[in-house]
């Protein structure tokens, strides 16, 4: 993949330039788009009735004054308005926020590491995958119930410092209202980063040997082949992980149910819960239509700059 | 020919015997009933209700889903989507009164008028089941969520004589408990679980009167008042008796605290005997529990139900009706009871299964002027959320009470 | 690699291959291997060892001790007799409908993300970015969110509350992380693979099936990993869904970890979820074979 570097423009662009290549072409083309139109179809049927109807129909219901079922009874914005006067709402925008940057971070920074340090024909290579992707394998409702016990200050490990001597260490990280979301960041980087390791993994594999020999031959270091050729190629799959590890973070809702219930209080409450609690424990759909609303229109709004710039980019290969 | 058509005409006569026989055998009234009780325990106290229902002729299917608020969910999904179950559980509350509204659900006044329900049940949930004038629910259980659960060791080491008889005395009790290195009071730390100890302290510090003027009647007034203040005050000084790992921790944990000796009291639900029995301790040994303080302590009404989705099929309708008698008959209710921890709904029954402090309950339950509604049943599920928000918000942070008590009343204005 | 060396070039090798095991730097990535490893192991450490427990030093709650008394009564409870409401018959009651519901979903799901990437990646017929641009938006929506839409949606098609309705709803709730996955995937792959293959007179799926299917193995086990723990560990879709005759092994294991009032049996609980994903983890390291290197490599050369 190094060395073809030639990004040659689609077809569509270059027929206009052979006008006999063009009239050959003009039925091979619309020959060719049909069939991947065709085997679109079940992605825009998906797209249509259930992503697209949804979305439009949360919306709707977010206009109305629903409670445990549709209704029309149309309130305009009142629900927005309720959300925003809501403080349960405003806090877990700032937590998610908070949680995302760090959550990303270290499981793109974990994961990359971890990759890189297995490809490097390990022994028990198999074993050592699999002790890094098992978390993600397990239920969070029970792991992360272990978590809250690790990481309660009188069952696990500030207890285990003070009964190791250390009796003036402190990890009550659980139970302080400005720490508490960085125990989720903890409990849910161990989840996540295998997978993030064999995304990255994916990507290692598909490198061509020829690189590293030629590196070799050359002379360069290794750390260097890493920094300056290796990690860039992964491209791709960063940006995998990366969407992966975004659409983690916004529906982040096992963990805090299972650690923190959202406490203590309302500290480590996070959006995907407020609408859980508001869809079914409290009835009222309308103001758990208009928070998805919100939250669905602050990804976009994150998201379209990157889509926008990709799709710039869209007659060279995408990176 | 002839043998042939005797033989015909015999096999026939045979055949339509048969089918007969097989018409006249009743089929088994089939039900579909989700629920979530899925413990040990709760699994024996719905096995009674299956027996009962299966020897009446009935066949149990059982839907158990975990966590009550999916299994309303599923619930509620399934009976959209066109396979409704045919009974459902909900809490004795407003969560099913939508429902209602939409026109999901089947009413039972058939078995409500023969077993002469109006006469047998508490007010409390008469209020809850009936709507518009039809009975829309079988009650099956009363659970009171405020009781206090203390270890007698602990509290015998602390030198504590009986059960505190006012809340300054219970406060004294815990300054004792505190004193002899023990937590004195067991809580996890869930929104949940704050919002019943306040609802315990609010019974017992404000009185029937003003709980009834705030949850039912929703009176501005009344939460601006100094004697709601006192309440808040109240609840809130108990913070001083929890330990520092209490927010998060499950409620069983909390119990377990107790079973061990590290704590000396928990307010908790009856339910919490079950855990109490897994540990093989005995009420009024190993520990002892008691509903309020003082002799005409309220008595906070909580329970179950299950309500009966619509449906036009006759077979159906008669599985939904032979179960609503079936639940709410004496043997079962006696039955259920002794498993879950919880009480009769109906006063008319046996009693000498149940254990002391479920006979307790029940000798309180015959004082009508006792009897407290759960905010549940007086508010909707969205109000009862946003109270619970304040109070942990309350209980969690610095906040004032004077704050505190403007956030009440903004969050009870709706 | 070349077998046939010198000698003194195989014994130098060998030598180098010495050195090369017990260098610095070797030493630096086993230690952070190793340390990372005791991190991601301590959970599992403290799950192992609750679910060998009595529940009576479970109580008493030192989490990183040895159990006093040792017993597998706990798993054999979470297999076969741990109460999951009327019924005490354990998780494996709903063990080949979990498997019923995996395979086809995993499969569907796989293949059509497969598809859609390589449509968008190679093909791009024009307007198909939009519909994968709100795909890739809907992958935010929390899915409880969906799920009300969906029940009118499969309720009107009948078929609702059965196998061939919860399999569509797991394909239609992985497709935007499978096409994204496939797509990124094939971005990677060089343009000029797929020019010479359309010269050489192949079509669209011919293309897809001889040539960029048998490149993707190792997107496809990361799609495998990622379709099989999700499907295999959801519940609600499963219990909404499914219908009563197709409820999934997860559906006993939230019935048996998730209780709200009822008394919570911790160690039957860790072994239930150890149980549980084991199938998970078994495909981990099954497909571990497939995390092979150098697959485009040939490719590009020739």
């Amino acid at each position: 993949m190094g060395t073809l570097k030639s990004h040659a423009l689609p077809p569509e662009m270059t027929a206009s330039r052979r006008p006999v290549a063009a009239r050959r072409g003009r039925p091979l083309r619309k020959r060719w788009s049909l069939a991947a139109w065709v085997a679109l179809i079940p992605m825009m049927v998906t797209v249509v009735f259930a992503y697209l109807g949804t979305m439009l129909w949360t919306a709707r219901v977010s206009l109305s004054n629903s409670r445990t079922f549709p209704s029309n009874d149309f309130v305009g914005f009142t629900q927005y308005v309720r959300l925003f006067h809501n403080d349960r709402w405003l806090v877990s925008l700032q937590h998610i926020a908070v949680y995302g940057v760090c959550f990303i971070v270290a499981c793109l920074v974990i994961g990359m590491l971890l990759a890189i340090f297995i490809d490097q024909r390990v022994m028990a290579e198999g074993v050592l995958r699999t002790v890094f992707l098992y978390p993600y394998a397990m239920s969070f409702v029970a792991t992360g119930l272990v978590w809250q016990w690790i990481l309660n200050p009188e069952l696990g490990a500030q207890s285990l410092l003070h009964k190791m001597g250390f009796t003036h260490a402190r990890f009550d990280w659980i139970v302080d209202q400005d720490f508490v979301i960085y125990t989720i960041v903890i409990a849910t980087v161990w989840q996540a980063s295998g997978l993030v390791m064999a995304v990255m993994l994916a990507g290692l594999r598909g490198i061509d040997d020829e690189l590293w020999k030629a590196a070799r031959i050359d002379g360069i270091p290794r750390w260097r082949v890493y920094m300056s050729i290796v990690i860039p190629m992964l491209g791709p799959s960063v940006s995998t992980a990366f969407v992966l590890l975004f659409v983690a973070v916004v529906k982040l809702f096992d963990a805090v149910v299972a650690m923190t219930q959202g406490g203590p209080g309302t500290a480590s409450e996070v959006p995907a819960k407020f609408i859980m609690d508001y869809l079914f424990g409290r009835a009222n759909i309308g103001l758990a239509s208009a928070a998805s609303i919100v939250l669905l229109a602050t990804v976009l709004a994150i998201l379209a700059p990157f889509l926008y710039a990709r799709s710039r980019s869209a007659s060279r290969k995408e990176v | 020919m002839n043998s042939r058509k005797q033989w015909a005409l015999k096999s026939g006569i045979a055949l339509a015997l048969a089918i007969t026989g097989v018409i006249a055998q009743a089929e088994p009234l089939k039900a579909n009933v989700i629920h979530w009780w899925t413990s040990g325990g709760e699994s024996a106290a719905i096995r009674q209700f299956a027996d009962a229902y299966n020897q009446a002729g009935g066949q149990w299917v059982d839907n158990a889903v975990a966590g009550a608020d999916q299994a309303r969910a599923t619930a509620i999904n399934r009976i959209v989507g066109g396979d409704p179950p045919t009974a459902a559980q909900f809490n004795t509350s407003k969560q099913f009164h939508d429902l209602i509204d939409q026109g999901l659900l089947n009413n039972v006044d058939t078995v409500a008028t023969k077993e002469n329900w109006a006469a047998i049940f508490p007010q409390s949930i008469l209020e809850s089941i009936k709507v518009n004038g039809h009975y829309y629910a079988a009650p099956v259980d009363i659970h009171m969520p405020a009781w206090f659960f203390y270890s007698k060791p602990v509290f015998a080491k602390a030198g504590i004589a009986g059960d505190p008889k006012s809340f300054d005395e219970f406060v004294g009790d815990l300054d004792k408990l505190k004193k002899a290195g023990v937590i004195p009071l067991a809580l996890g730390g869930q929104p949940w679980q704050e919002k019943i100890t306040f609802d315990a302290v609010f019974a017992d510090v404000g009185g029937p009167d003003l709980y009834l003027k705030v949850y039912r009647d929703r009176d501005q007034n009344a939460v601006k008042s100094d004697a709601f203040k006192k309440v808040l005050a109240s609840f809130k000084k108990l913070h001083d008796y929890v330990d520092a790992g209490s927010p998060g921790r499950n409620w069983n944990d909390a119990t377990a605290l107790v079973i061990s000796g590290k704590a000396g009291v928990q307010i908790m639900g009856d339910w919490a005997k079950g855990e109490f029995s897994a540990a093989k301790q005995a009420p009024g040994k190993d520990f002892g529990c008691f509903p309020g303080f003082g002799p005409r302590s309220p008595y906070l009404v909580a329970g179950d139900v299950f309500v009966f989705p619509k449906t036009d099929n006759a077979t159906a309708i008669k599985a939904q009706n032979l179960l609503a008698t079936v639940m709410t008959s004496p043997q079962a209710q006696v039955a259920f009871s002794a498993k879950k921890g919880s009480i009769p709904i109906r006063p008319d029954v046996d009693v000498n299964q149940l254990d002391i402090c479920a006979k307790e309950g029940i000798a309180i339950m015959k004082d009508k002027s006792r009897q407290l509604p759960n905010p549940e049943m007086l508010l909707s599920p969205d109000m009862q959320g946003a109270l619970t928000d304040v109070i942990t918000n309350f209980w969690n942070k610095n906040q004032s009470v004077d704050d505190a008590q403007k956030a009440f009343a903004s969050a009870l204005k709706g | 690699m070349n077998t046939t060396l010198e000698p003194s070039a195989r014994v130098s090798r060998q030598q180098h291959a010495r050195r090369k095991r017990f260098s610095p730097s070797r030493l630096g990535i086993y230690s952070f291997l190793i340390i990372a490893a005791l991190f991601f192991l301590l959970p599992l450490y403290v799950m192992l060892v609750t679910s060998v427990k009595p529940m009576d030093e479970i109580r008493l709650g030192n989490l990183l001790a040895l159990p006093a008394h040792f017993t597998l009564q706990p798993w054999s409870d979470a297999w076969q007799s741990a109460c999951t409401g009327l019924d005490c018959n354990g998780i494996r009651v709903g063990f080949w409908n979990s498997v019923r519901i995996v395979v086809p979903s995993t499969v569907f799901s796989i293949v059509i993300g497969a598809i859609n990437g390589y449509a968008l990646s190679f093909w791009r017929p024009r307007g198909a970015g939009v519909f994968f641009g709100v795909l890739l938006l809907g992958a935010f929506i929390p899915y409880q969110v969906m799920i009300y839409p969906m029940v009118r949606v499969l309720a009107s098609v009948h078929l609702f509350s059965s196998l061939p309705g919860i399999v569509i709803i797991h394909t239609i709730f992985g497709m935007p992380v499978m096409t994204l996955l496939f797509r990124n995937y094939y971005a990677g792959i060089p343009l000029e693979l797929f020019k010479a293959a359309r010269i050489d007179g192949g079509g669209f799926w011919r293309i897809f099936f001889q040539l960029m299917l048998p490149m993707s193995l190792p997107i496809i086990v990361v799609a495998m990993i990622l379709q099989v723990t999700n499907i295999w560990n959801d519940y609600l879709l499963g219990l909404v869904f499914a219908g009563t005759r197709n409820l999934p092994m997860t559906v006993q294991l939230n019935n048996i970890i998730n209780t709200t009032t009822g008394e919570k049996i911790y160690n039957v609980n860790m072994a239930a979820t150890i149980l549980t994903s084991v199938v998970p983890l078994a495909v981990y390291f099954i497909s571990g074979r497939w995390f092979v290197r150098g697959i485009a490599s040939g490719a590009v050369k020739g």
